[in-house]
């Protein structure tokens, strides 16, 4: 099955390479050349075309197709494919790309910008509550627990400092 | 030989169609529709009937006769379309097994998807008696905006059925295959679906021959049973007002009056008024039944509905915003969904777009011919006889599919496409006058109402193909008079004929050299020579996308979103889980889908337990968990331990989502013991 191996291996070197190299465009590269390359991709891996082969060779296509449908998805949004460009200067070269929604959902409670009383806490306090409104709570626990340390006196603020490293203990890593 | 058929699943009416010797084209039953209702209704008899039989029984026999079930399907039973749709229909609705709604019937309890099984066993069998070949595999349609449950529920259908689906297609991808291939530029159309229950809006860009769906957003409970019921409201507040009638605390006067009420939606398309006159309806004195006569103007109707097809435009934006296209910026717009025949729709498309919408094939049936290219393209039948190949090649394939091109008459207030007919590619400035704006010659010509079967399809196969008219013969469907034809249209005469074909160059579909492209060289030329011949075309690809966003819950019930709406499909993303606690031995996650950044606001797909992991100290134990979005567009989940040197521990299950296979073996058992009434040629009315 030549066939097989040679997609095997086509997938594992997929490891190694940027969206860039994956989809086989410039860095550079203009919206519509992302888009055309993504169209010659699909056309060589989409797993609709190997619907006569084999399984096993169906399905090692249908991984690699999505791993250009990765690619793609993070470079045709100027938004995700610069902040891919700056994790590719540090040698990132898969990222899970996570787009806010467009509307920040409203917050569960009171923000810790009310909870907090002074200046610096309160600043803290709005930095940590963008921060859990796109999830990235790992770095909302950093800003709270810096509001901590700058009110140590507010017991809400601690408590919901607690509440935040008991959901990080639950949340995927 | 088995051969694989598309079959549009509709809310209202069920159509199936299949790639026959290069040609696709719906398939009518015995008497001549091929429009089948979706309504199954069974009989004391003990025999299941199917489409139009079942329709007829609407009246007769409303408790026990179901339709416009497909929307429910997968949906919770608290859901409030759940509950709104059950204060609206005839038969009994009631909780079941699993948190979803099963009808009852004839002291039978039957799920939603043992419901479509019914119609897409009638389907089959509308296909294999008109070919007189067996149908194993079918690609069925869906709307785009179903969920992971409501797809995974119609597949279910489709297995109950005993088809093996090849893929559950989006409707309005369906749609823009069937109409064609691009040209040579690249062109970005949108689909305009709206049909009996629900409203789909699809972008999509077409280059070369890859149809790249770019967004889709919809409404699954809007539609034209939507419209019928607001004059169903309309004509139980009359009842109540002139002759102290209450229709909607009786179940049969309700099903009458919206069998009335879809007959005067489909008048009042063609009409600007409408006149019913009801004798068997409202008792009248000495006990006799006194007759109802109800009017309605055209105006009437379209200022009653005019806030649902608003509600379209709410969906269309969303997907516009999506795409980061605008309304004016679209080469062209295409109608399909029965419900887009009122002029109110097409008037309404035109305004919000900036350019007259296209009805070039008749959009009851675009969808259905769009799954049968779909089902020629998948078709595995191939395969038996190239098993034996070392490398995966359908050289011997040339799939040449052409549409008959004249199945559709225009809309009143529509443009005909005829751009796709000139080499050019422009619409030239032709004389379309006297087009647009023109009543329809024939009242709804595919009315299956009572006593409109003996009317003359308006909407069939063009007799002007000769293969296609003997070919239509032979299933007892006579050509269409030529009276019943709408009047000539010289500029449509002008166009010449170019039935599209497509051959699948050996090339495209073994890319054996191509598969391993080394990075060192330059990326391979794309691998689809152009035949020198005009009208062939390379296979068309379609990469489809996921319609809403799969997330993950959150602390303070939020979404972490794994995968965005529409990113095309199939998709991963893997997250991986940690253990809380020390000793934990199992973890949580609950998996939603939709558009909501709250979690609650989203619909709740399963729970996945991971359990058997070992127990360790807090997060030590990592367990991977992969996300994938099949072409199906339904959720798969694998789950892995990541600790080093350890396989799969981790157990995962699924805690609602989809029937277990003990249902399933006891739903099959059940549709075995329910046989179809058989198909007949002679008309039950």
């Amino acid at each position: 099955m030549a066939t097989t191996d040679a997609l095997a291996l086509f997938l594992s070197s997929l490891d190694r390479k940027s969206y860039y190299d994956v989809l086989r465009v410039p860095a550079d590269a203009r919206p519509a050349e992302i888009k055309s390359a993504f169209h010659a991709f699909s056309l060589l891996y989409h797993p609709d075309l190997y619907v006569n082969a084999p399984q096993e060779v169906g399905a090692i296509a249908s991984e690699i197709f999505k791993r250009g449908v990765e690619a793609y998805r993070c470079l045709s949004r100027a938004e995700t494919r610069g902040r891919y460009d700056r994790a590719l200067v540090r040698g990132k070269i898969r990222v899970e790309p996570w787009v806010p929604s467009t509307r920040p959902p409203p917050p569960p409670m009171r923000t810790l910008e009310m909870i907090a009383r002074t200046p610096r806490g309160k600043k803290l306090g709005v930095k940590a509550d963008r921060l859990i409104a796109i999830a990235r709570l790992d770095d909302a626990r950093v800003e709270l627990a810096s509001a901590c340390q700058c009110e140590p006196e507010n017991l809400e603020l601690a408590e919901r400092l607690a509440f935040l490293i008991e959901a990080l203990a639950l949340e995927p890593s | 030989m088995p051969f694989a058929v598309g079959i549009d699943l509709g809310t209202t009416n069920t159509v199936v169609a299949a790639v026959r010797d290069g040609v696709a084209l719906t398939i009518p039953d015995p008497q001549g529709q091929r429009l089948l209702p979706s309504v199954v209704s069974f009989h004391p008899s003990g025999s299941t009937l199917v489409g139009r039989a079942a329709l007829d029984r609407r009246l007769l026999d409303a408790p026990n006769t179901v339709f416009s079930v497909k929307r429910l399907m997968g949906l919770p039973w608290g859901s409030p379309e759940v509950q709104a749709s059950r204060a609206k229909l005839p038969f009994e609705l009631c909780e079941g097994a699993h948190g979803g709604a099963v009808v009852s019937a004839r002291g039978e309890r039957y799920t939603l998807p043992e419901i479509s099984a019914f119609v897409l066993r009638h389907a089959k069998a509308v296909a294999e008696a008109a070919f007189g070949e067996p149908v194993e595999r079918a690609v069925v349609t869906v709307p785009a905006n179903f969920n992971d449950l409501q797809r995974a529920a119609t597949k279910t259908a489709g297995r109950l059925a005993g088809l093996d689906v090849l893929r559950i297609l989006n409707e309005p991808t369906a749609a823009a295959l069937a109409y064609g291939p691009p040209g040579a530029r690249q062109e970005r159309i949108a689909v305009y679906d709206l049909g009996g229950g629900t409203f789909d809006f699809t972008l999509l860009d077409l280059a070369g021959n890859v149809f790249e769906v770019l967004a889709t957003a919809g409404d699954t409970s809007l539609g034209g049973d939507d419209i019928d019921l607001l004059v169903v409201e309309r004509m139980a507040d009359e009842l109540l007002k002139t002759h102290r009638f209450d229709a909607r605390v009786q179940p049969s006067a309700l099903g009458q009056l919206r069998v009335l009420a879809e007959q005067m939606k489909r008048d009042l398309s063609a009409k600007d008024e409408g006149l019913l006159s009801v004798d068997d309806l409202v008792p009248g004195e000495r006990g006799a039944l006194a007759t109802w006569k109800f009017r309605m103007t055209r105006a009437e109707l379209e200022a009653a509905s005019r806030a649902l097809v608003e509600r379209t435009f709410m969906v269309c934006r969303q997907a516009l915003d999506a795409a980061g296209t605008k309304a004016h910026d679209l080469d062209r717009i295409v109608l399909v969904g029965g419900a887009t025949r009122m002029p109110m729709v097409a008037r309404q498309v035109e305004q919000f777009f900036g350019r007259p919408p296209i009805v070039r094939i008749n959009p009851d049936e675009v969808v259905a011919l769009g799954a049968a290219i779909q089902a020629a393209l998948l078709d595995r039948s191939k395969r038996r006889t190239t098993e034996a190949m070392a490398h995966p090649t359908i050289a011997d394939t040339s799939i040449a599919t052409s549409l008959p091109d004249d199945t559709a008459t225009p809309l009143p207030g529509v443009d005909l496409d005829l751009a796709e007919h000139l080499p050019g590619g422009e619409l030239p400035d032709l004389p379309l006058v006297g087009l647009r704006h023109t009543p329809e010659p024939k009242p709804g010509p595919t009315t299956f109402l009572p006593g409109a079967a003996s009317k003359p399809l308006v909407f069939d196969v063009t007799p002007s193909d000769k293969r296609l008219a003997s070919r239509t013969m032979l299933y007892g469907v006579p050509p269409p008079a030529p009276a019943a034809r709408p009047p000539p249209l010289p500029a449509r005469a002008r166009a010449p004929t170019m039935p599209f074909s497509f051959e699948v160059p050996a090339q495209s579909r073994a890319p054996t050299a191509p598969l391993l492209p080394s990075p060192s060289l330059p990326p391979p030329a794309t691998p689809l020579a152009r035949s020198p011949s005009l009208p062939a075309r390379p296979a068309p690809l379609l990469i489809d996308v996921t319609p809403l966003s799969l997330s993950v819950e959150t602390v303070g019930g939020f979404c972490d979103v794994l995968i965005e709406a529409n990113t095309p499909v199939p998709c991963d993303r893997t997250r991986s889980f940690a253990t809380a606690s020390d000793g934990q031995t199992v973890v949580v996650v609950r998996v939603a889908q939709g558009r909501s950044a709250r979690f609650a606001e989203n619909t709740f797909l399963a729970e996945l337990e991971l359990s058997g992991i070992a127990a360790a100290p807090r997060g030590e134990t990592q367990i991977a968990v992969t996300f994938e979005i099949d072409a199906d567009g339904i959720l798969n989940v694998r789950a892995r331990d990541t600790k080093a040197g350890r396989e799969t521990t981790a157990h995962l299950q699924l805690v609602g989502g989809q029937a277990a296979p003990l249902d399933i073996e006891a739903m099959q058992a059940r549709q075995a013991a329910h046989p179809l009434a058989p198909l007949t040629r002679e008309s039950r009315d």
